[in-house]
C-alpha cells in the first residue's frame, strides 16, 4: 500500500477493483464503512455481485480479464474531458518527458518486439535526452513525442463504446462509474484504489496495476491522505515476507538477486545502482552500495570483509526463472531432488493441479512445516493413488501457529506490529524460527565434514542466543534477529547524518538508514526495516509501541502504534501531497506541510528532508518524476489490452491475442498443459475466496465451526446458464476445462449475470479454491482446472480467467 | 436496560457474530451440506447448537437487485412472553436486559416455545435431560461488564452494546442524517412491547425474514394457573418423544459414520 487501512476513511471515492475487501478483508471492512458514513462512495466493480458490491454505491459487472480495457477507458474519459490535476501532472508526473523517435504502437504491438523470444527491446522506448544526459520535456504538454501526446493517442481507442464492448459492462453504469472517479481531479476530492489478487492474477496482471496507477496520478490522487494504490495483502504477513526477500528474484529490502552479470561486487553495484545528472533528483535507490554491503555484513559478519568483496561471492547466482509454474514444470522433468515447504499447501493452491501433484511424486524427500497434516503433506496417499507408487519420503514438521510465538508481522499498510506469545508451543510443535535455526545448525555440521564449495555456510553470521548445539527447549531468541535485521555499527564511526556530523560507537543499533554506510562499518539485514529496533533493551523495540495518538494532522496516522518502514512514513510519496512551497493540495487532511519559518516538515515523516522546491518528490526513481509512461516493463510501456489465454472472444482492441511476452508454457513444455477453446469449452471461470475460509484451507477446513458455515465446494452460476444446462440449485454439477475436472454443488444466483460482448452473449461462473481432499471438510479443487500460464513480468499465474463447461452431474446428486 | 442494535447497511455477512457465539458459548459444530438456506446460509435454523444465525436475502428494492444480511436471535423482551408463560419461572428478564434461562428450574414444557411471537427457544430432543436454549444476549459477559460476544467480534459495528435509550437515540439519528438509504423505523423499538435486540434495515423488514405482524403490544400469558398441570404431561410426553428422537439420529449418526470409515 502507498497508504494505509485506517487512511481509507479519508477517501471520498474509493474504488473497489481486483479485490473483495468486504470478504477477504472483513476487519479492514470497518474503515470503509466510516469512510462511507462520512459520506465517501464505494465503488465496486467485479465480475460477479459479492459481499463487496452489496456494501457499495455503485456496482458495475465485467469480465474476468479486461481490467485494462475498462480503466483504459477511464483514462480516456479523463483525458477527453479534461479531468486531470494539470498541475500535479506537470510537476510529478513524467507527462513532459520525450520520448526516442523508434517508440511506436501499431496493432496492439509496441516497437521493439521479437516474435522468436517473445521478448521486447524496451531500448526503444527510452527518453529523448539533451546535452546533459537529461530528459528533454515539453511543458506546454504539445510535442507530438511527449509522453502527454503519446498517451491521449494510445488510451483514445478506449471509448466508452468499444469499453462495453470488450468488458462487457453495461454503459449507462460504466459511464456513471467514469464521471464519479474522474470527480476527484479537483485538489479537495481524493479516491482511493484498493486491489488484490483479482488484479495481479493475470496474464497482465502487472499491467492492470499500471493502468490504475496512471489514472490515479492524473487525477493528482497519489501521496494524499485517502488517496494513493493501495493493495490488500491476502496473507497477514505476506508484506513481511517480501520485505525480507522471500520472491526469488530478491534480496531482503528489494534488492535484486544477483545474476551471472554480477561477478563481482563492483559488478553488482554498477548493474543496480541507478544514476541522474539531475541535482534536484533524490534518486534515493543511488544508496544501493550501502544497503547491499550493510546486509552482507549482517550475513556474513566478520568473514565479509572488503578484501573478499564482503563475501558477495557467497551469495548464489540467480541462473533461471525460479517463480512458481517455472519450479514446478521443472520438478515435473525430475531435475528438482527435494523441497522444503513452509506453511504452503501446492496440491490445492497451485495452478493446474493435477500436473503439480504428479511433479511432487518426482521428488526423492518433501518436508512440510505445517500447523496441520496438509493435502500436500499427503500428496503420497490422495485419492486415487497407491502409496506403494510413490517413493518420495515425506516428513511433516509440527510448527507453531502465530500465538504459540513471538515476533512481528507487517501488514499491508507497511506497519511492522510486534505480536508476544500467548500460549506455550503444544505438544512438539516448534517455531518456524526453531526449525531453521535447528536445520542451519545441522547443515554446517555437515559441511564441517567437508563437501563443494562449503564457505557460504560455514562462513554465515549466525548467533541467536541458544548455544550452538539444537536444543528442542531453548528457542533461539528472535529480539536478537529483530535487531540484526535493524542494524548496528560494527565499529566506531562518524556519519553525516542530513547536515549534521553524529557519532556512534561500536555495537551501536542504526538509528535510521541514513546512518548505513558502504564501507563495511555496518550491517543492516533489510535497510527498509532500519528504525525498527535502534537500541538493545525491549524498550526500544519500535515494533511494539502502541500508543494511540494521532500526529497534529488528525488524520489517522497514528505514528506511535508500532512503527511503519520506510522510517515510519505511513503515507509515501507524501511530497507529491504540497505544491512547490510546501503547501497541501488539500489543506482539510494535509498529509505533509513545508514550516517555512522553523525550516521544517510538519506531520508525517516526509518523502526526505529537503525543503520543497529542492528535489522531486518521487525520490525512487532516478528522474525523480512519477512513470506514467513506463520504460522497465516486459510488456509495454502503456497498458494494452489483451485477452486472458483461454478467451471466449477475440480481441477487439487489436489483433494481438494475448500478451505477447508472456511464456507459453503450453508450447514449451506440451505434457500436462492443454489449453481449451471455446468452441469445447464457452463459459469463463474463475476462482476465489469466502470469508469463511482461508487459502488452501489446511487451517479453516479443520475447524469444525468453520466448516459448519462452507462445508462443501460450490460454484456459482446465473440463472440463464442454470436454465440452459437444467441445473438447479444445490444440483452436483462437473465443471471441466482442457486440463481436469472437478465435482461442485450449483449455487444458482442473479449475482451471476451473463455479458453482452460485441452481440456474442457469454458466461461467466466462480468457483471458490479452498477446498481439497485432506481435512474434515472436503471436496476438488477448482486449481485442477487451472493453467499454467503467468504475468510477463512477475510470473504470478492466471487463476482468475479459464475456459470452461458446467453440466449436471449424471447420477444425481451426491 | 442494555441492549443490541443491528444495522443491516452496515452487516458484511462474514458471519464472526455466528462463530464467536459458539466459540464463547461453547457450542458444537453442526453437521452440514452445501447450504441449507437461501445464499450461504447455513446451518438451516437456529437450533440448540445455534443461537444467532445470519441470513442471505437477495432482493430486490426499487429497482435495484441487492443482497442484504439479517440476524436472527433471542430479541430479549422487555415483557417476554416466554417468561410469562412459563409456569415456574424458568425465564427471566433480567434487570440488565438480557432474558435468561434457569435450567435447573425448568420442567421441559415448551410452553414459551410456544408463546414466543419470534419462534426463538429450541429444545434439545436430543438429550436425556434436555434444556430450552437461545441466545443469553451472553448475560454472564455482561454481568462481568463485558459487551456479548457477537457485538465484540462485529469487525463493521453492524452490532453495537449500549443503553437501550442511547441506541435508540442513535438509531433515530443514523435513519434521520440518512432518510433515502434507510427505513424509518426500528425494528424492536415498539414490537411486542419493546425489545432489546433492535434492528435498522435499508430495505423492508420482511425482505430480509422479519415477520412484520407482530404486535406492538406485549404479549402476556396469564394463565398459569389452570395450565399448571399440563406441563407435568407434556413433560411426560416430551421425554418420550426425546427418547424417539436420540434412537433415530443415534441411527443416522450410525449411519453416517460407516459412510465416512469407507470414505476415509
Amino acid at each position: 500500500m502507498t497508504n494505509h487501512w485506517i487512511d481509507i476513511i479519508n477517501a471520498d471515492v474509493a474504488m473497489v477493483m481486483g479485490s473483495n475487501i468486504v470478504e477477504n478483508h472483513p476487519i479492514a471492512s470497518k474503515w470503509l464503512t466510516r469512510a462511507k458514513e462520512r459520506g465517501a462512495v464505494i465503488i465496486n466493480c467485479d465480475p460477479r455481485y459479492t459481499r463487496t458490491s452489496s456494501f457499495a454505491d455503485i456496482y458495475c459487472k465485467f469480465r474476468s480479464g479486461t481490467d485494462i480495457a475498462f480503466v483504459n477507458g477511464i483514462i480516456n474519459y479523463a483525458l477527453e474531458n479534461n479531468f486531470i490535476n494539470k498541475d500535479y501532472v506537470l510537476d510529478k508526473t513524467n507527462a513532459s518527458f520525450l520520448i526516442s523517435e523508434k517508440y511506436s504502437f501499431n496493432d496492439g504491438l509496441f516497437s521493439g518486439y521479437d516474435s522468436g523470444t517473445r521478448a521486447y527491446d524496451k531500448t526503444n522506448w527510452a527518453y529523448e535526452l539533451d546535452g546533459n544526459g537529461l530528459p528533454k520535456k515539453d511543458l506546454s504538454l504539445q510535442h507530438p513525442r511527449c509522453v502527454y501526446q503519446l498517451m491521449k493517442k494510445h488510451f483514445n481507442r478506449y471509448d466508452i463504446d468499444s469499453v462495453c464492448r470488450v468488458t462487457g459492462a453495461p454503459k449507462d453504469v460504466y459511464e456513471k462509474v467514469c464521471r464519479t472517479f474522474t470527480s476527484t481531479w479537483v485538489p479537495n476530492r481524493v479516491a482511493t484504489w484498493l486491489y488484490a489478487m483479482g488484479t495481479t492474477q493475470h496474464t497482465h496482471g502487472t499491467q492492470n496495476i499500471r493502468s490504475y496507477s496512471i489514472l490515479q496520478l492524473l487525477l493528482g490522487n497519489v501521496g494524499l491522505a485517502g488517496g494513493g494504490i493501495n493493495a490488500l495483502r491476502g496473507e497477514s504477513n505476506v508484506q513481511g515476507s517480501t520485505d525480507m526477500g522471500l520472491l526469488f528474484h530478491l534480496l531482503p529490502g528489494y534488492l535484486a538477486s544477483p545474476t551471472k552479470a554480477d561477478q563481482t561486487l563492483d559488478d553488482y553495484k554498477k548493474n543496480n545502482t541507478p544514476k541522474t545528472n539531475d541535482p534536484k533528483s533524490a534518486n534515493w535507490w543511488g544508496n544501493y552500495p550501502k544497503y547491499i554491503t550493510s546486509l552482507l555484513k549482517a550475513w556474513y559478519g566478520n568473514n565479509a570483509r572488503a578484501d573478499n568483496d564482503f563475501g558477495f561471492n557467497f551469495l548464489p547466482k540467480r541462473s533461471a526463472d525460479y517463480s512458481h509454474i517455472s519450479l514446478f514444470e521443472t520438478m515435473y522433468s525430475g531435475k528438482i531432488k527435494g523441497l522444503f515447504l513452509f506453511g504452503q499447501n501446492p496440491a490445492v493452491g497451485g495452478p493446474n493441479s493435477n500436473k503439480e501433484r504428479k511433479a511432487l511424486e518426482k521428488l526423492e524427500w518433501m518436508v512440510a512445516v505445517d500447523i496441520f497434516e496438509t493435502d500436500t503433506s499427503v500428496f503420497w496417499k490422495r485419492p486415487g493413488i497407491d502409496p506403494a507408487d510413490i517413493k518420495t519420503e515425506v516428513f511433516l514438521l509440527p510448527a507453531c501457529s502465530s500465538i504459540e510465538k513471538e515476533g512481528s508481522v507487517s501488514n499491508s499498510g507497511r506497519w511492522v506490529q510486534w505480536r508476544y506469545k500467548a500460549i506455550e508451543p503444544i505438544s512438539e510443535s516448534r517455531s518456524d524460527l526453531w526449525i531453521l535455526d535447528a536445520l542451519h545448525k545441522s547443515v554446517k555440521k555437515e559441511y564441517a565434514a567437508g563437501g563443494t564449495y562449503r564457505e557460504p555456510i560455514l562462513n554465515l553470521n549466525w548467533d541467536y542466543g541458544n548455544g550452538n548445539e539444537i536444543d528442542f527447549h531453548k528457542e533461539p531468541d528472535v529480539h536478537l534477529v529483530a535487531r540484526e535485521i535493524n542494524g548496528k555499527f560494527i565499529q566506531d564511526k562518524e556519519v553525516m547524518i542530513l547536515k549534521d556530523l553524529k557519532s556512534f560507537k561500536k555495537g551501536d543499533q542504526a538509528p535510521s538508514f541514513a546512518a548505513l554506510q558502504d564501507d563495511g562499518s555496518t550491517s543492516c539485514g533489510s535497510w527498509i526495516y532500519c528504525g525498527s529496533y535502534p537500541g538493545h533493551t525491549h524498550e526500544k523495540n519500535n515494533m511494539a509501541r502502541r500508543k494511540k495518538k494521532d500526529a497534529i494532522n488528525n488524520i489517522g496516522l497514528y505514528p506511535e502504534w508500532s512503527w511503519a518502514w520506510p522510517v515510519n512514513r505511513r503515507i509515501i510519496y507524501n511530497r507529491a501531497s504540497v505544491d512547490i512551497n510546501g503547501n497541501p493540495l488539500d489543506p482539510k487532511r494535509w498529509v505533509v506541510r513545508w514550516n517555512a519559518i522553523a525550516k521544517k516538515w510538519e506531520g508525517d515523516v516526509p518523502d526526505g528532508p529537503w525543503p520543497p522546491d529542492e528535489k522531486y518528490p518521487f525520490i525512487m526513481k532516478p528522474d525523480g518524476h512519477a512513470w506514467l509512461f513506463a520504460a522497465n516493463l516486459n510488456d509495454g510501456p502503456l497498458p494494452e489490452h489483451y485477452e486472458p489465454l483461454e478467451s471466449p472472444v477475440d480481441n477487439y482492441m487489436s489483433n494481438q491475442q494475448v500478451n505477447p511476452a508472456v511464456k507459453l508454457w503450453h508450447k514449451v513444455n506440451p505434457e500436462g498443459n492443454p489449453i481449451g477453446d471455446s468452441t469445447m469449452y464457452p463459459i469463463i471461470g474463475t476462482t476465489y475466496r469466502v470469508s469463511e475460509h482461508w487459502q488452501a484451507g489446511a487451517m479453516t477446513r479443520n475447524i469444525p465451526w468453520l466448516a459448519e458455515l462452507v462445508p462443501d465446494v460450490f460454484v456459482e452460476l446465473g440463472f440463464d446458464l442454470a436454465d440452459q444446462k437444467r441445473i438447479k440449485n444445490g444440483d452436483k454439477v462437473v465443471v471441466k476445462t482442457a486440463r481436469g475436472s472437478m465435482d461442485a454443488y450449483a449455487l444458482v444466483t442473479r449475482r451471476f449475470q451473463p455479458f453482452q460482448l460485441n452481440g456474442k452473449v457469454v458466461h461467466e461462473v466462480g468457483i471458490i479454491w479452498h477446498f481439497g481432499y485432506s481435512g474434515l471438510a472436503r471436496g476438488d479443487s477448482a486449481n485442477m482446472l487451472t493453467s499454467h500460464v503467468g504475468d510477463a513480468n512477475t510470473m504470478i499465474p492466471e487463476y482468475k480467467a479459464f475456459l470452461c463447461d458446467v453440466n449436471r452431474k449424471e447420477g444425481g446428486v451426491v | 436496560m442494555k441492549a443490541l442494535l443491528i444495522d443491516s447497511t452496515r452487516c458484511i455477512g462474514c458471519r464472526a457474530c455466528q462463530v464467536a457465539c459458539k466459540e464463547w458459548n461453547e457450542l458444537n459444530a453442526e453437521q452440514t451440506t452445501f447450504f441449507s438456506g437461501k445464499g450461504y446460509q447455513n446451518p438451516p435454523d437456529l437450533s440448540p447448537n445455534t443461537w444467532t444465525l445470519i441470513t442471505y436475502n437477495e432482493v430486490e428494492v426499487n429497482n435495484r437487485f441487492d443482497w442484504v444480511f439479517g440476524k436472527l436471535q433471542c430479541f430479549h423482551c422487555n415483557t417476554p412472553a416466554c417468561a410469562t408463560a412459563c409456569p415456574v419461572g424458568a425465564l427471566e428478564k433480567t434487570e440488565a436486559g438480557p432474558v435468561v434461562y434457569h435450567a435447573s428450574i425448568c420442567l421441559g414444557c415448551r410452553y414459551c416455545q410456544l408463546a414466543c411471537p419470534f419462534k426463538v427457544p429450541r429444545f434439545e430432543w436430543n438429550k436425556i435431560i434436555p434444556e430450552i436454549t437461545k441466545c443469553t444476549m451472553c448475560a454472564d459477559r455482561i454481568n462481568a461488564g463485558l459487551e456479548p460476544a457477537c457485538a465484540k467480534v462485529c469487525s463493521t459495528d453492524a452490532i453495537v452494546f449500549g443503553e437501550r435509550e442511547e441506541l435508540i437515540a442513535e438509531a433515530e439519528e443514523r435513519i434521520s442524517k440518512n432518510p433515502t438509504l434507510y427505513v424509518h423505523h426500528i425494528y424492536g423499538k415498539e414490537e411486542a412491547g419493546g425489545t432489546c435486540v433492535m434492528h435498522i434495515s435499508n430495505v423492508p423488514f420482511k425482505e430480509i425474514g422479519f415477520d412484520t405482524k407482530i404486535p406492538m403490544n406485549p404479549i402476556v400469558y396469564n394463565s398459569s394457573h389452570a395450565m399448571k398441570p399440563i406441563p407435568y404431561v407434556l413433560t411426560g410426553l416430551g421425554l418420550v418423544l426425546g427418547g424417539v428422537s436420540w434412537v433415530v439420529n443415534r441411527k443416522k449418526e450410525l449411519e453416517k459414520e460407516t459412510k465416512m470409515g469407507k470414505e476415509g
